[in-house]
């Protein structure tokens, strides 16, 4: 019996640690991958410096190149043997070339700082490939559930393609996506409809359980002293609810839910099944 | 009044005679109660996954567009007894929000700010996917992604694309497409890149060269597969005679494309063009391959494997850390 409890334990031990060591070695680094990132990197900075600056590279800029270069040609000697030192000598040639790469940047004679978040800065081109990775995620869902949203994707895509051929017209790209938007928004209710329909009897079940938890949480309440009127309205808000639900009303359901939940955080409680 | 209580420092030495013996063979069960070792040990063994599936991120991946905007796509674990959850966004600028939740149903899910409320109602895996165009700044021709990420992640770049700067180190680096794809580690994260028309993407996909070890189990296998196989063949070879022309036609690979799509006549468009790539890969492929070849991030891709293995018409198997995906040789067998 001892035998068998020891090796239950040996077991145990062994099956708790071993998961975390085979994630620690999938997920070391590797360090071979960092020479051509920074060689790379050298290649294309000595590039820049030709092309802004030709034969004349500041002074400050070709301390800098030096040391980066440096530290690249430290890593390929660091490889594979000294792995701390070659991590040390990837970030030092990596951080000297960005540095570089910002000061040629910023002493270019336009600069111009472009906030992509601002929409007109934007390629409309690369907007309508997001659109498209979009309204094909919203097919795929939509085939799971009994709406009819055939034509729509059709003249979805129909649009996409007109799209494509104005694609230096911003006003007309703009006025297409915001079209193809509304059509897709409306898909989604239907989905979403349709989605509500399927799933009705488990969010039931879900919300049973929940308002049953919520009954003893108010319960509880009560016996702590808290305010009768609040307590009485959260009944009263389970009670709307519980009909909604036998209804089938399960958008507003959720609405009453929501009010439900905020009047529990205000005596101090916080709805979850336990 | 006299202290019953005395200081253990003040006590007598027990001397020769008081030594107190004690049998190796009860410590355990007189320190420590065995049973109850085992118990604990099998709750804490319980619950280390339990622990780790709630509100993780199982996975996380961002695609750079040309124009700096970022397509990314998580996948989370949560509890799956909350009625809602709240997830903060990388950004606040944020369009083509699709939140999916188990068996790829639609949640609803409203953004405040740079965060989304998602209505799980017992979803334990939401999928999010949506564009958001707070990540990448650009200054003249350098543009800088920055990103404070919570996991690790995979980032594609755009093509023609080059690093020039980084601050942290990268966990791996894959070429898909001509695009550079890299592994990069939780915490904060700046790259600098610009495009350059002369970019050669040279760098090659030193995952698979690096990690020497699962090569040398599969050579070790391989020869004993080997020895194995030869040793069939050779008895084989002496029972050759007896069999029959329909039994060695019996032996024959996997089904053909026609076969396959007339027994699953229900299976999805997009499911039908992985199973013709993998007939194509001569019944096999690896599903990191498959990822490659249909540009799908990796939670996707294993939703889509995932579905055929529960069609029945492919199996998936373990080779080197990675999952093979091979066309089942009958549909029939596990239906």
């Amino acid at each position: 019996m001892k035998k068998l409890a020891v090796f239950a334990i040996i077991i145990l031990i062994f099956g708790t640690v071993s998961p975390s060591l085979v994630n620690s070695v999938y997920a070391q680094n590797d360090p071979s991958i960092l020479l051509p990132i920074a060689v790379q990197a050298d290649k294309q900075i000595v590039n820049q410096l030709d092309k802004v600056y030709g034969d004349q590279i500041p002074n400050d800029i070709q301390i800098l190149y030096d040391k980066g270069h440096g530290a690249v040609n430290q890593l390929d000697q660091s490889l594979p043997d000294d792995v701390e030192k070659a991590k040390q000598d990837f970030l030092l040639a990596m951080n000297s070339f960005m540095q570089i790469s910002r000061i040629i940047s910023q002493s270019s004679e336009k600069v111009v700082v472009v906030t992509v978040s601002d929409t007109s800065n934007r390629n409309l081109s690369d907007e309508l490939d997001r659109l498209v990775k979009y309204v094909k995620s919203l097919e795929t869902i939509s085939k799971k559930y009994d709406i009819d949203t055939e034509s729509d994707f059709i003249k979805i895509y129909d649009l996409i393609q007109e799209l494509r051929k104005q694609a230096n017209d911003l006003n007309e790209v703009s006025a297409g996506i915001k079209k193809i938007k509304i059509i897709l928004d409306s898909i989604k209710n239907d989905i979403r409809e349709s989605a509500l329909e399927q799933r009705s009897d488990s969010i039931k079940r879900f919300f049973d359980r929940l308002l049953d938890q919520v009954d003893k949480q108010l319960t509880k309440a009560q016996d702590n002293g808290a305010d009768q009127t609040q307590i009485d309205k959260g009944h009263e808000l389970i009670l709307e609810i519980r009909e909604l639900l036998t209804k089938n009303q399960i958008n507003d359901a959720k609405v009453i839910f929501v009010e439900l939940k905020a009047l529990m955080e205000n005596i101090g409680y916080s709805i979850r099944i336990t | 009044m006299a202290s019953f209580i005395e200081p253990i420092q003040l006590k007598q030495p027990l001397g020769d005679d008081g030594i107190l013996f004690v049998r190796n063979e009860s410590i355990l069960d007189t320190m420590v109660k065995t049973p109850l070792l085992v118990a604990s040990m099998i709750i804490v063994a319980a619950l280390i996954p339990i622990q780790s599936s709630f509100s993780s991120t199982r996975d996380l991946d961002l695609i750079i567009y040309p124009d700096g905007s970022t397509h990314i796509s998580t996948e989370i674990d949560i509890d799956p007894f909350l009625t809602d959850y709240e997830l903060n966004l990388f950004g606040s600028t944020v369009d083509n929000l699709v939140v999916v939740g188990d068996n790829e149903f639609l949640l609803d899910a409203s953004i405040m700010g740079d965060s989304v409320l998602i209505q799980t109602f017992g979803s334990s895996v939401i999928t999010i996917d949506y564009d958001i165009h707070d990540l990448v700044s650009k200054q003249g021709r350098l543009w800088t992604f920055s990103l404070d990420s919570p996991s690790n992640f995979t980032l594609l770049l755009p093509k023609n694309s080059a690093i020039v700067g980084m601050i942290n180190l990268p966990i791996n680096m894959e070429i898909i497409n001509d695009q550079n794809q890299l592994t990069l580690s939780p915490g904060k994260t700046e790259i600098d890149y610009l495009f350059s028309s002369t970019i050669s993407n040279s760098i090659p996909d030193t995952n698979i060269e690096t990690n020497y070890f699962p090569y040398a189990i599969i050579g070790v296998v391989s020869l004993i597969a080997l020895i194995g196989s030869v040793i069939i063949i050779r008895s084989k070879q002496k029972n050759h005679k007896l069999m029959e022309p329909n039994e060695i036609s019996k032996k024959n690979t996997t089904l053909d494309l026609e076969t396959i799509f007339k027994l699953k006549s229900d299976l999805r468009e997009d499911d039908k063009e992985l199973v013709k790539f993998i007939f194509n890969s001569g019944g096999e492929a690896l599903e990191s391959e498959l990822r490659k070849k249909f540009l799908q991030p990796r939670t996707t891709m294993w939703r889509a494997v995932k579905r055929l293995e529960r069609e029945g018409v492919i199996e998936i198997e373990k080779k080197d850390l990675q999952n093979l995906v091979k066309l089942r040789k009958s549909m029939g067998e596990e239906e």
